[in-house]
């Protein structure tokens, strides 16, 4: 009697097993196709914070825990939803609402990051070059001595999101148009610190004003700067901005673009 | 192994004499209402679960910078703490792909502190204190118990080593896909992320493993399934904190068992079952006390395990 009823619930128990390994199979299957479905390309790739590592590292290697998230102080990042299925729960910028300005100077979300899926070692390296370049040419006893600025604006260029790519049928510039205002109207919540910016914290930008002839932010509000994008002139008091390799794809110039949709965009880094 | 004793020859039933309620002269049944409504270790434990979670989106609200990040993965005054299941699913995909960049420092720090902490608590400990599923899915526990009182559905249990299966078949699903899909599907991480981060449409997935355990089976993803669970099983199978359970101050009502989320670890308050006189839950118990509550002859207690004089 005992031995009858210890085979039933064996027998139960083999049966309700393969079907938890038959729907955590079905489960990997359908990654698998949802996978190839993605290196097609229809989806959209999402922009991830810096230094990032490849994608196909990045997916696993990031936890989903969004530490980078909390330590932003821009809150340029952003936990992914369902809609990027695969991605959910993962870090992304969408530099149209808010860039990633670099006005932390010291790149936390790459530090916080428990699992390195935004790697801190390439830019440690970056940054050690740097100091040490900067001691050729200064002697620490000086007064004026600090490596930190030139150690953080390696770190900076050596951060590589995407590539900013402008659109030359809306660009005000390509038309010879300048701008006048406010770029993205009284209600936009976006803030960052820009260049010329004399403050130690980030700004909203709906409290600046700027005034153009030929419109000319997405290169004056550049975090990086001349290495990064320039104003090409066209003749016929034509410009067009154009992107370098510089360009890191923070999306300052993004987020600044006063034409709807923007004029430029950034294209996520592939490899 | 801390041997459970389950394989030893049972003790014979206590005889009537030696029953609480005789010692205490009497009724059986007033003896057994005698603590109906007594949810203190219930009370304390909901507090520490929600003050926890709510550290996580204070801290994050208000910056705090007390206990950032979320169940997956967070960082307590600067320490980092790792989900266990999460780590090893990157320690399997790691060793697929040879890239192993991304096991830091910190994510080993991470690790072991939460090793040795559930060791030390208890292992499912997290269960029943932190986790947000937890709560919900006890909230619910209620619905399904009053349903199948009522006779409207029928209450389905399964081997409770199917989570062993799932716990595998999970990390197998890592190894292959090279992709955290647990992390999609894991209703603790979802919850946790939703109420630091904001709400998503993926919280139909919890809804969903919600109504599946009120119409079909109590606790379904608690007990057969959640692969964390499961990892903290095996962290907390030498744990020293435990419950004690004494078969002296037992009277067979098995109160305990009815309340209980893994009642197979409370096996030996059965009339006839015991084989000491007294016993000790195992790793499933997640230490929530709703058995020491419920108890009318005080005969559950918790202890640490050499610590405890009887």
């Amino acid at each position: 009697m005992g031995n009858q009823k210890k085979d039933i619930s064996r027998r139960q128990f083999i049966k309700a097993s393969a079907v938890a390994v038959g729907s955590v199979a079905a489960i990997g299957f359908g990654v698998e196709y949802i996978k190839k479905y993605d290196d097609s390309g229809d989806f959209q790739k999402i922009l991830r914070p810096p230094g990032a590592i490849l994608e196909d590292d990045f997916i696993y290697a990031c936890i989903k825990c969004g530490l980078c998230v909390q330590i932003c102080p821009v809150q340029a990042i952003k936990l992914a939803g369902i809609n990027q299925i695969l991605s959910y729960g993962t870090p992304y910028i969408n530099v149209r609402n808010q860039a990633c300005d670099f006005s932390c100077d010291s790149l936390q979300c790459v530090e916080t990051c428990p699992t390195a899926a935004l790697n801190f070692v390439q830019f440690k390296e970056v940054g050690e070059k740097a100091v040490e370049e900067y001691d050729k040419t200064h002697d620490y006893k000086q007064p004026g001595y600090n490596p930190f600025k030139s150690q953080i604006k390696a770190m900076k260029e050596a951060v590589k999101m995407g590539t900013a790519v402008v659109h030359k049928k809306t660009c005000l510039a390509v038309k010879g148009k300048g701008f006048k205002g406010t770029p993205r109207g009284e209600n936009f919540k976006g803030i960052y610190r820009a260049p010329d910016s004399k403050e130690k914290r980030p700004v909203p930008l709906n409290t600046k004003k700027f005034d153009r002839e030929i419109c000319n932010l997405c290169v004056t509000e550049c975090p990086i700067g001349d290495s990064a994008i320039i104003m090409e002139d066209m003749g016929n008091a034509t410009f067009k901005p154009k992107v370098l390799d510089g360009c890191t794809g923070c999306g300052v110039c993004v987020m600044v673009c006063p034409t709807e949709p923007s004029s430029i965009t950034i294209e996520p880094k592939k490899d | 192994m801390i041997k459970s004793g389950k394989d030893k020859k049972p003790l014979p039933p206590k005889p009537m004499e030696e029953m609480p309620h005789v010692k205490l002269g009497i009724d059986y049944k007033t003896w057994c209402d005698s603590q109906p409504h007594r949810n203190k270790w219930r009370y304390i434990r909901w507090s520490v679960l929600i003050f926890m979670n709510l550290l996580f989106v204070f801290s994050f609200w208000l910056d705090l910078s007390l206990l950032e990040g979320s169940l997956s993965g967070s960082r307590l005054f600067g320490f980092y703490l790792m989900d266990p299941f999460n780590s090893l699913q990157e320690l399997f995909i790691s060793a697929k792909t040879g890239h192993f960049v991304h096991l830091t420092t910190n994510f080993f720090i991470g690790i072991t502190t939460i090793v040795i902490f559930y060791f030390l608590l208890g292992g499912r400990t997290f269960c029943s204190w932190l986790c947000p599923y937890h709560f919900l899915a006890e909230l619910t526990e209620k619905l399904h118990n009053y349903l199948v009182k009522k006779k409207k559905i029928k209450e389905h249990k399964f081997n409770i080593g199917l989570r062993y299966v799932f716990w595998a078949s999970f990390l197998l699903l890592a190894f292959f896909t090279t992709n955290l899909v647990f992390e999609d599907l894991n209703p603790v991480g979802i919850i946790s992320r939703a109420i630091i981060y904001g709400p998503g449409l993926i919280l139909l997935w919890v809804l969903a493993l919600l109504l599946f355990e009120i119409v079909y089976s109590k606790r379904f993803w608690c007990r057969y399934v959640c692969p964390i669970g499961t990892t903290y099983t095996m962290i907390g199978k030498l744990s020293p904190l435990t419950i004690r359970f004494e078969l002296d101050k037992c009277g067979y009502c098995r109160d305990c068992q009815t309340v209980c989320l893994v009642p197979h670890e409370l096996w030996f308050v059965q009339r006839g079952k015991a084989t000491q006189k007294v016993h000790y839950t195992g790793s499933d118990c997640t230490n929530c006390g709703l058995c020491i509550d419920t108890c009318a002859g005080e005969a559950l207690k918790y202890v640490v395990k050499g610590f405890d004089k009887f």
